[in-house]
């Protein structure tokens, strides 16, 4: 090896990321040149330089502190929550966390069956996300893309059907939270309506006393619906006879109707 | 305004791949966004995103893979507030509008401005170069978590690692803080 090979792979050996045999090769080199050698301690100042003189900036202990409670949910004390964007804030943070609990502590009181919760939360999802203009995490209306971008996320595999021939086309995807757990979201458009449908797993339960399938929340519908293994709940500003078709379609799946 | 968050074992796995790599999310947003309000900021805007995608997580690199999250977070921060600094092709250009170059009378003598020089010469590189650098010399990354977290191929680290070296060596912040060898030493 002469000077020019070692030179090219000198600060690739110095960072230890040669591979064995040039390594050697380039030890050997090293041990009979002077100027090389030189070249390669340079390297190895500079990088200690960088080490000792350069700041490492740790993460701040209040801010450690906040991120360690909210992931741990221990805080209790109450304060109105200003910003949703700052719930980590210093400000908001006991805030959000009070409201947090008390949302926990509500839905635990709350019979799990009453529907009219759920419909809320979803709605709310729905509503934060078209303000936010964030409404999907993965944009493309082709569900061979959609459906494993969810899957991988999840530890479940949501059905994403075609319908546009029937008006609805797919729009994409993003991950959501009902009740605590995430969930797929689909969405779909049908004129210049935006439709989100929440789809997860039908629980394995006894039958549960039937809710209604369709409300209204804020202006709202939402449509519930049960199929393909799947419990479906689909909000939109569209109509609620459009929803009600659109939910048991999907619900449907690939069954002959 | 409710606020939303995951549940319990999502959480948790989120805290268990999170907070070992805080000191070093902290660390990276504050040098790409140098200061410490908006470094604040970006971590907690990558927290929320890592709650949302921690569940359905397998077992993986969990360094690179928040750090990929703190770095997109940096960029978005940097398209919506500095959109300038986003990395051109030609690096000399930019070391040189980005900083005042001609060190301080103090800056020549006192050893611990030392650095000082070295920091502002480190916080003067396109962000391109100053993230590669750093992951390397300040978190000791291998080349491939370095490619894994900058959505780079390794080969690339290599060289911008180079780049980002030989600009270091011939900062105008560094002539009387780094020997002569030093200054001129490697490619």
């Amino acid at each position: 090896m002469n000077c020019n090979e070692a030179a090219a792979l000198l600060a690739t050996y110095s960072d230890g990321e040669l591979d064995p045999v040039q390594s050697a090769a380039v030890e050997k080199h090293l041990l009979a040149c002077v100027e090389c050698t030189a070249r390669r301690d340079d390297q190895l100042a500079l990088s200690a330089r960088i080490k000792r003189d350069v700041p490492y900036f740790p993460a701040p202990p209040a801010m450690r502190s906040r991120i360690e409670a909210v992931l741990a949910e221990t805080s209790t004390r109450s304060r109105p929550v200003r910003d949703r964007w700052r719930w980590l804030g210093a400000g908001a943070f006991a805030g959000s966390m009070a409201t947090v609990l008390a949302w926990f502590m509500g839905s635990a009181v709350l019979e799990w069956r009453d529907g009219t919760d759920l419909a809320a939360e979803a709605v709310a999802d729905h509503v934060r996300a078209t303000l936010s203009s964030h409404v999907t995490d993965v944009a493309t209306s082709d569900r061979h893309t959609v459906k494993p971008w969810l899957s991988a996320r999840l530890d479940y595999s949501p059905p994403v059907q075609d319908l546009s021939g029937e008006g609805f086309a797919l729009t994409g995807g993003r991950l959501d939270y009902l009740e605590r757990r995430a969930v797929a979201t689909l969405v779909y458009r049908y004129r210049e309506h935006v439709i989100d449908v929440f789809v997860r797993p039908a629980p394995e339960r006894a039958a549960r006393p039937s809710r209604p399938p369709v409300s209204t929340v804020r202006g709202f519908n939402v449509v519930r619906a049960s199929g393909a293994g799947m419990d479906w709940l689909v909000v939109s500003d569209t109509s609620a006879e459009v929803l009600t078709a659109f939910a048991a379609r999907l619900a449907r799946g690939d069954a002959a109707p | 305004m409710e606020v939303r968050l995951p549940d319990r074992p999502a959480r948790s796995r989120c805290a268990e791949l999170v907070l070992p790599h805080l000191n070093s999310a902290y660390n990276l947003a504050r040098w790409l966004s140098r200061n410490d309000a908006d470094a604040e900021d970006i971590v907690q805007d990558a927290l929320e995103r890592a709650l949302k995608y921690a569940s359905g997580l397998q077992g993986t690199n969990a360094k690179a893979w928040f750090l990929t999250i703190v770095r997109h977070a940096c960029y978005d921060w940097i398209g919506r507030n500095r959109p300038a600094e986003l990395m051109r092709e030609d690096g000399t250009e930019a070391i040189e509008a980005a900083v005042d170059p001609r060190p301080t009378p103090e800056e020549t003598v006192i050893a611990e401005a030392d650095a000082q020089a070295l920091m502002r010469a480190i916080a003067a590189l396109p962000v391109g170069f100053r993230e590669v650098l750093l992951l390397r010399e300040q978190e000791d990354m291998s080349y491939h978590d370095i490619a894994r977290v900058v959505d780079i191929p390794i080969g690339t680290v290599m060289s911008r690692l180079a780049r980002a070296r030989s600009l270091l060596r011939r900062s105008p912040l560094l002539h009387s803080v780094l020997p002569q060898s030093m200054r001129t030493a490697g490619k």
